[in-house]
């Protein structure tokens, strides 16, 4: 048992791998421990000390700790992990607090200039200011700065362990790994908790610049008609679909932020048809879907023709029961066939021509029906007020390839001239997200927008 | 160490008959036992010589014997709320148990009982603070309401633009707050007076602000970050001569020692239970009555009706007119059990026993290098109450009270307790503050001020 605790103390110093130095100890171990065969000492020159088994290894503050239910350590930022892994080696509470007042130490600095309300964590006791910025890698660099020694040193955990990462994994970061540092930190979301604000404000700025950078990007890339439609890959693209929404609202006159929201929007209906499960992408729809949608282009001649089912919204429900599922959907029609009509007329048009189908099990049909001349409207309209969001998820259950969604937000930030349009108007009160095949930032941005709204 | 003593003459100090045997305390000379702890001849120093009032009374509150990260915990936060005997607990459980009941709407006998109990409360608190009739205590659910009761209702129907307000800069976010809502509705203007170099609020100021023009005063009675006192008696005489009111906030004092609204001639006064060893969720507002007979209703609903049509309402006299729907009745019954407990102490026993007990910790605090403590320094004139608030040279006292927590056990309070504007005027963000009742005792302070000076070495060592 003394040489257990011998051991322990050993293993708290050295770091994971053992260099021969160490060996003239273990031959003096050796003599008292041949009771012990698990460790490897009858061969000297390849010993390893890694895994011991009498010492815990992680802080023994709560081994439940390290269950599932928090992130698992592995996916946190790698430095972040190096410093978690410090603290649990490190067990008695007053070196931890030494710890942690030592990281605050070497904190760099941050620039007075930067302490503004808008860099300020609310909800802190303390001082505490957070500035970001991307690097060249398009990394997102923290500062951060306080007046309390240990806020500073929270503080300072957080920019060592961020800073330098791309802002998908900043953003994926959970604040239960600071249970694991053993320093009694409290995680009850609060107006007060300062740790947990503070992450979520570097979260928030790392996610901000992102978006800033990205909009920046597609701005610059206007002409370009492979920029924001196919840049990022995407292949099978509805044609019929894309083009024209290109083409007709490039025409219209409104402004850059416009053509970066049409980009947006497109590169993001882009990607549903890419995985084959998307509202817009043909290969979803069935075989109603299909039929309404040839019948409208016969008919119509639409610039632009979106059909989407909707069904399983409805699942459930008296209209839907006993029919082949494809009862209620969305659809948007872009026609000059429509001009001079009056809304009303518009829709009869369209229900006219869906006779057939609404008397073999077509319930519903949600209808947007304009002409070539007038805005798309909230395509094109920047609304200015926060958005709010609920989600509504498309089921596995309806035979698409995985969970999807497709991001559609406003944010507020005016001052950054960060906007973007709902996809589509009636769309405005829900969202759903990107799936993973897509940009692997984008789930990430919307769950961490749906934890902070 | 300890030792348990049986002292019958100490009985009335207790009204829980089961402490005195229980009680493990430490006792300087057994010879004094036998004399009451009043007459301890030591130089009006209650504590040495005979058990203080902080160990008599101790057992009586359970919370305060347990251990909090690994310390025994030593509760220094009692401006912030105060812990609560055994015999207000039991009033609680007991109403629950035995005759909850809605109070004032009922025939049953239940009812009749809860109903009984709450006016008895009622009657309690009058009988506390000395107002004339129990029908001018309004119950509320703290202060802070209380404070928005007159100020909804008396001010939006008294202040017209160009009157004044009076205030403190020390005042309380709660006593600040509300006047500056109806303020912007009304075009009341509001004055705020500053503290002198000693740290206080500057009374010759104070009496200068006062015109024609004033028309109220909010002002504390007992400072929560300064422990300084205001002359509450000559503030009223001042006001009364060009015609204001005065509200006075006394949170800290009525706590901690016998107030007399009479004697004060305050208009209104308010306090919260849960300050003075009452339960949380229930307050009170003081108001003469001519005043809450002339005032509109606050907040509408039941009780506070006299007829109710669709188009109209007629309203019931005040008390009940200012306490719509139900309310804290197990709360205010425990309030009352509060009193009961704090009146069998003696209210100038126990401010006798805090100011003792102030002046150690002041002296002590004072004693730590690099510690500036905030307010008047306590003399024979000027009174401090048995609070500290303080910042130590170069470390924020927000790391103070974290590391005085976890390595100690010792809880006090960091921030700005609820006094933005008086922080400002200090030119401090934040500052640490250490809080007593009658239940502390000497040793707490000497614990306190040895986890302090353990945390300033702790920190310094890193600088």
């Amino acid at each position: 048992m003394a040489i257990s605790s011998s051991f322990r103390l050993f293993s708290a110093k050295i770091p994971q791998s053992l260099h021969l130095p160490y060996l003239s100890l273990s031959k003096t171990l050796i003599s008292s421990t041949s009771i012990l065969p698990r460790f490897s000492f009858f061969r000297p020159i390849s010993i390893s000390f890694q895994r011991v088994p009498t010492k815990p290894s992680s802080s023994s503050s709560s081994p439940s700790l390290t269950s599932a239910s928090l992130q698992p350590i592995e996916d946190l930022p790698p430095k972040l992990q190096e410093i978690v892994k410090l603290f649990q080696a490190v067990e008695e509470p007053k070196a931890k607090y030494q710890q942690l007042l030592f990281y605050g130490k070497n904190l760099t600095p941050l620039d007075a200039q930067y302490k503004t309300t808008e860099n300020k964590v609310q909800g802190c006791v303390s001082q505490v200011w957070v500035r970001a910025y991307l690097d060249s890698d398009k990394n997102v660099v923290f500062e951060a700065d306080s007046d309390s020694v240990l806020t500073k040193g929270l503080a300072a955990l957080l920019v060592q362990g961020l800073s330098g990462r791309p802002v998908e994994e900043v953003v994926r970061v959970s604040p239960d790994f600071v249970v694991l540092l053993g320093l009694q930190q409290s995680l009850t979301p609060s107006r007060n908790n300062g740790f947990l604000n503070m992450l979520k404000l570097m979260q928030k700025k790392a996610l901000e610049l992102y978006i800033e950078a990205k909009r920046s990007s597609e701005l610059t890339g206007v002409e370009d008609p492979k920029v924001g439609v196919a840049g990022t890959g995407e292949t099978g693209l509805n044609s019929n679909v894309e083009k024209p929404v290109r083409t007709s609202n490039l025409s219209s006159k409104i402004g850059g932020i416009e053509d970066s929201v049409v980009r947006l929007s497109s590169e993001v209906s882009g990607r549903d048809s890419n995985l084959g499960g998307g509202a817009t992408s043909e290969t979803a729809l069935g075989s109603r879907g299909g039929r309404i949608k040839e019948i409208l282009e016969r008919a119509l001649s639409p610039i632009e023709l979106l059909v989407e089912d909707i069904s399983y919204q409805h699942a459930g429900h008296a209209g839907v029961r006993g029919s082949d599922g494809e009862t209620h959907f969305n659809l948007k029609v872009v026609s000059e066939e429509f001009e001079g009509k009056s809304l009303v007329k518009r829709h009869r048009v369209v229900y006219d021509l869906l006779q057939e189908e609404l008397q073999n099990g077509l319930h519903a049909l949600s209808i947007v029906a304009k002409t070539p001349s007038e805005p798309t409207s909230p395509q094109n309209q920047i609304p200015s007020k926060e958005g709010t969001f609920g989600i509504r998820k498309a089921s596995k259950e309806q035979g698409l390839a995985s969970t999807l969604f497709c991001a559609i937000f406003e944010t507020k930030s005016e001052e950054k001239e960060v906007h973007l349009a709902p996809y589509r108007a009636e769309w405005k009160e829900r969202f759903i997200i990107t799936s993973p095949g897509g940009d692997p930032l984008t789930p990430s941005i919307l769950l961490y927008l749906l934890s902070t709204s | 160490m300890a030792s348990v003593l049986k002292f019958p003459s100490f009985k009335f100090l207790n009204p829980n008959p089961i402490s005195p045997t229980s009680a493990s305390v430490q006792v300087g000379f057994r010879r004094f036992s036998c004399s009451a702890p009043s007459s301890a001849a030591v130089e009006g120093d209650s504590s040495i010589g005979s058990v203080s009032l902080g160990h008599l009374t101790r057992p009586d509150f359970p919370i305060l014997h347990q251990e909090v990260n690994g310390s025994k915990l030593v509760y220094l936060d009692n401006a912030a709320t105060s812990q609560k005997p055994t015999a207000v607990l039991k009033a609680l459980q007991n109403y629950y148990e035995a005759y909850n009941s809605n109070v004032h709407r009922g025939i049953h006998f239940l009812s009749a009982k809860a109903t009984d109990e709450y006016e008895s409360a009622r009657r309690k608190v009058a009988a506390f603070i000395n107002a004339s009739e129990p029908g001018e205590i309004i119950f509320t659910r703290n202060a802070t309401e209380a404070i928005n009761l007159v100020a909804y209702s008396w001010g939006l129907s008294n202040l017209k633009p160009e009157d004044e307000i009076v205030l403190t800069v020390a005042e309380h976010h709660s006593a600040i707050v509300p006047w500056q809502l109806v303020a912007q509705k009304t075009g009341a203007i509001l004055k705020f007076v500053n503290l002198t170099e000693d740290e206080v609020p500057d009374v010759e100021k104070l009496k200068e602000m006062i015109s024609r023009k004033t028309k109220l005063l909010v002002v504390h009675h007992i400072s929560n970050v300064l422990a300084s006192a205001l002359p509450i008696y000559d503030i009223v005489h001042w006001a009364h001569a060009v015609g204001a009111k005065v509200l006075v906030d006394a949170c800290q004092s009525v706590p901690h020692m016998a107030v007399d609204v009479q004697r004060l001639d305050a208009d209104f006064l308010v306090a919260s239970s849960h300050k003075m060893c009452g339960p949380t969720g229930i307050g009170f507002l003081y108001g003469k009555s001519d005043l809450l007979f002339a005032m509109p209703p606050f907040l509408g609903g039941g009780e506070m009706i006299s007829d109710v049509f669709l188009d109209h309402s007629t309203f019931a006299e005040p008390p009940s007119r200012f306490e719509a729907g139900t309310p804290a009745i197990g709360e205010a019954i425990g309030l009352g059990a509060a009193i009961d407990y704090l009146s069998a102490i003696g209210m100038q026993k126990i401010h006798d026993y805090e100011v003792d007990l102030a002046n150690y910790l002041y002296e002590s605090l004072r004693s730590v290098p690099g510690v500036h403590v905030y307010g008047p320094a306590p003399s024979q004139t000027v009174f401090r109450a048995a609070l500290c608030s303080f910042n130590v040279e170069n470390i924020h006292p927000t790391d103070i009270a974290t590391f005085l927590d976890q390595q100690h056990g010792v809880a006090i309070r960091s921030g700005h307790h609820c006094a933005q504007p008086l922080h400002r005027h200090l030119g401090v963000s934040a500052s640490a503050r250490a809080s007593l009742h009658f239940y502390n005792t000497k040793e707490d302070v000497d614990a306190f001020i040895h986890a302090l000076v353990d945390t300033i070495n702790f920190f310094s060592s890193f600088k």
